[in-house]
């Protein structure tokens, strides 16, 4: 048993899912997996200039053939964009943390928050189907770690792992042994062994054809199937249902911790795996409920999706300003009670 | 010395891939010469790797027939201290732009150079944005009218060689497409260099810049190039002079 943080522990898992490359730039709250990670001798590590650099030289490693991370908050995340794309489209296996404080801009300095979901989804330019896990307890923080790299390894993109202020700071007692995984190796080649061009262009095997429509619609269909089978293994979440109550709670991170001291009164479904978003279990879980209320630590960002794919009118309780209070959320959560149901 | 080397650099082209470069061009004369430089040093394929970034020059990468990685605009540098990183025992070739290496990558090119990383860079600075249309570059002189400076560059050029040498060991060397012979050498010099090593090729671009400028055509251009004079290797080099300046450190 050992008591460590959120951050330590998705570092513990980087370096147990063979992680050999670290690239970082200190932000608050992600700066101790850079603190831990510094002080890994088994990887090579690099406090880059910036996290454009440190998104570049995450890829230059994978390309390179070792399993690579960097780790950021929501501005530095807006910088990294940029090679999140070229990740998705020249496919580098790799994964980004990104420890949630409030912004936009350098917002509350360095207060917790959840308002990088979009970020994640759509932050970057073109289209891609990005993978994204969301712990919210420090042994999943270990678990869904490892399980970032298996993800970027399958389906050979750069795979998010969400965190928060409150979870990547968060103590608990945990037991990292207990954790079961398996680890998928590298099956990409590596530069030097005949990887041959890698380039972002749209192109075909390599040779770079950026004129043809159709080309590019084969491109993306292909991209978008890859990214779908590959994220079908990785369908993680909780379901906590309640007989007696036809109110669902949908939460994920720091939130979803708040809201299982509700689950007396409320079913609880926490989404580990944010995106591709778990649309059928999301429908059927609505489906049993009359009342659907999302909690998050943004104006409603994850909310419209779910009630997107809920296909039910879902209430947001927003939790705004970097600090979560459970009696504010239940006196939220009472006050709905009062509303029609859908 | 009889040139052994007349075909033999072929071996690192690939020759089928339709070349995006204008007529008049000298990118594919420096290439020329890079793949040279590499036959002269025996460098195994399988023991090198290019990096561009994005620009006409950044193309070079998609021209190899060894590995090579075409990266975003301005992270050619970026992108090859991570491969280094990673497996050190690959040689990085960086090839790419001046506005691509010394614009928009410009801070990369400061703090790889302060850590010395062991890679080769070469730039080759046309002095202009080729491939977006001829925008004005930290590279373009004082004066020069560019799309984007109509009346004239306000800016003074930056100081590559005054960057380099802020640290404690360098290697920084200059030349040109006119000096084809120069230019292999101080290439094949710059990849033995133990540590990071920056090649500028001074040149031009006739489509988008030099028409501008009232140049007819690619050979005018090219007579310019004949100012430089060759020095040997020195600690400085003068704005007129092609050689190699470096340090040990
Ligand atoms: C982030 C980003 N900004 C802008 C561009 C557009 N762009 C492509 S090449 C280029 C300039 C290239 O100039 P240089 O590096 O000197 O290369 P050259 O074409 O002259 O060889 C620009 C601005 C881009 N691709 N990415
Ligand atoms: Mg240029």
């Amino acid at each position: 048993m050992k008591l460590i943080q959120g951050n330590e522990a998705i570092s513990e898992g980087a370096l147990a899912a063979g992680m050999k490359f670290y690239s970082g730039y200190p932000i608050t709250p992600a700066s101790e997996i850079m603190h831990y990670l510094a002080k890994a001798k088994q990887i090579q590590f690099i406090n880059s200039e910036d996290e454009i650099a440190a998104i570049n030289m995450a890829i230059g490693a994978s390309l390179a053939g070792v399993k690579a991370m960097t780790a950021t908050s929501g501005p530095g995340m807006s910088l990294m964009q940029e090679g999140i794309g070229y990740a998705h489209m020249a496919e580098v296996p790799l994964v980004v943390v990104n420890v949630q404080r409030v912004g936009p801009g350098t917002g509350m300095p360095t207060m917790p928050a959840q308002g990088d979901v979009m970020q994640v989804k759509y932050g970057s330019h073109g289209d891609y189907f990005p993978i994204c896990f969301y712990p919210s307890t420090v042994s999943e923080c270990y678990k869904y770690t490892i399980e970032a790299f298996n993800a970027a390894e399958e389906s050979l993109s750069p795979v998010i792992l969400l965190c928060d202020g409150y979870v990547g700071h968060l103590y608990e007692t945990v037991k990292l042994s207990e954790t079961k995984f398996e680890l998928k190796t590298r099956a990409k080649k590596k530069l030097g062994e005949g990887l041959g061009h890698t380039t972002s262009l749209l192109n075909k095997n390599g040779v770079p054809n950026t004129k043809d429509p159709s080309l590019y619609e084969e491109y993306l269909e292909r991209a978008k199937k890859k990214m779908h089978d590959a994220a079908e293994k990785y369908k993680f979440y909780e379901y906590t249902k309640n007989e007696n109550t036809r109110d669902l709670i949908i939460a994920y991170g720091i939130c979803a911790r708040v809201a299982s001291a509700f689950t007396d009164k409320y079913s609880l479904f926490k989404p580990v795996r944010m995106f591709p978003i778990l649309s059928e279990e999301i429908e059927k879980a609505a489906k049993e409920h009359d009342r659907i209320i999302v909690i998050e630590m943004n104006a409603g960002q994850y909310s419209r999706m779910i009630q997107s794919v809920a296909k039910k009118t879902v209430h947001t309780i927003s939790v705004l300003g970097g600090t979560i209070k459970p009696s504010k959320v239940k006196q939220a959560l009472d006050a709905l009670k009062q509303q029609p149901r859908s | 010395m009889v040139d052994m080397t007349c075909r033999e650099f072929l071996e690192y082209v690939d020759l089928d891939r339709e070349r995006i470069w204008c007529p008049g061009c000298t990118i594919g004369l420096m290439f020329k010469q890079i793949a040279k430089a590499m036959t002269e040093l025996r460098i195994e394929k399988k023991d090198v790797v290019a990096v561009s970034g994005i620009g006409c020059t950044g193309r070079t990468a998609g021209y190899c027939s060894f590995d090579s990685v075409h990266t975003l605009h301005g992270r050619a540098i970026a992108v090859s201290e991570g491969i280094k990183l990673a497996n050190s025992n690959l040689k990085v070739l960086v090839i790419s732009g001046d506005g691509d290496l010394i614009g928009i990558g410009g801070n990369h090119l400061l703090h790889a150079a302060r850590r010395n990383t062991n890679i080769t860079v070469i730039c080759n600075n046309n002095e202009i944005y080729g491939l977006t249309g001829g925008q004005v570059s930290p590279e373009t002189q004082t004066g020069v009218e560019t799309i984007t400076t109509p009346y004239g560059n306000p800016y003074p050029q930056i100081n590559v060689l005054g960057v380099l040498k802020s640290n404690k060991k360098f290697f920084y060397a200059r030349s040109t497409p006119m000096h084809l012979e120069h230019l292999k050498n101080v290439v094949k010099k710059a990849i033995a260099w133990d540590g990071f090593a920056f090649v500028e090729v001074k040149s031009y671009c006739i489509e988008n810049s030099g028409r501008r400028q009232g140049f007819k055509n690619s050979y005018d251009m090219l007579q310019t190039l004949k100012k430089y004079k060759i020095v040997g290797e020195k600690d400085d080099l003068n704005e007129d002079e092609i050689g190699i300046a470096k340090r040990e450190g």
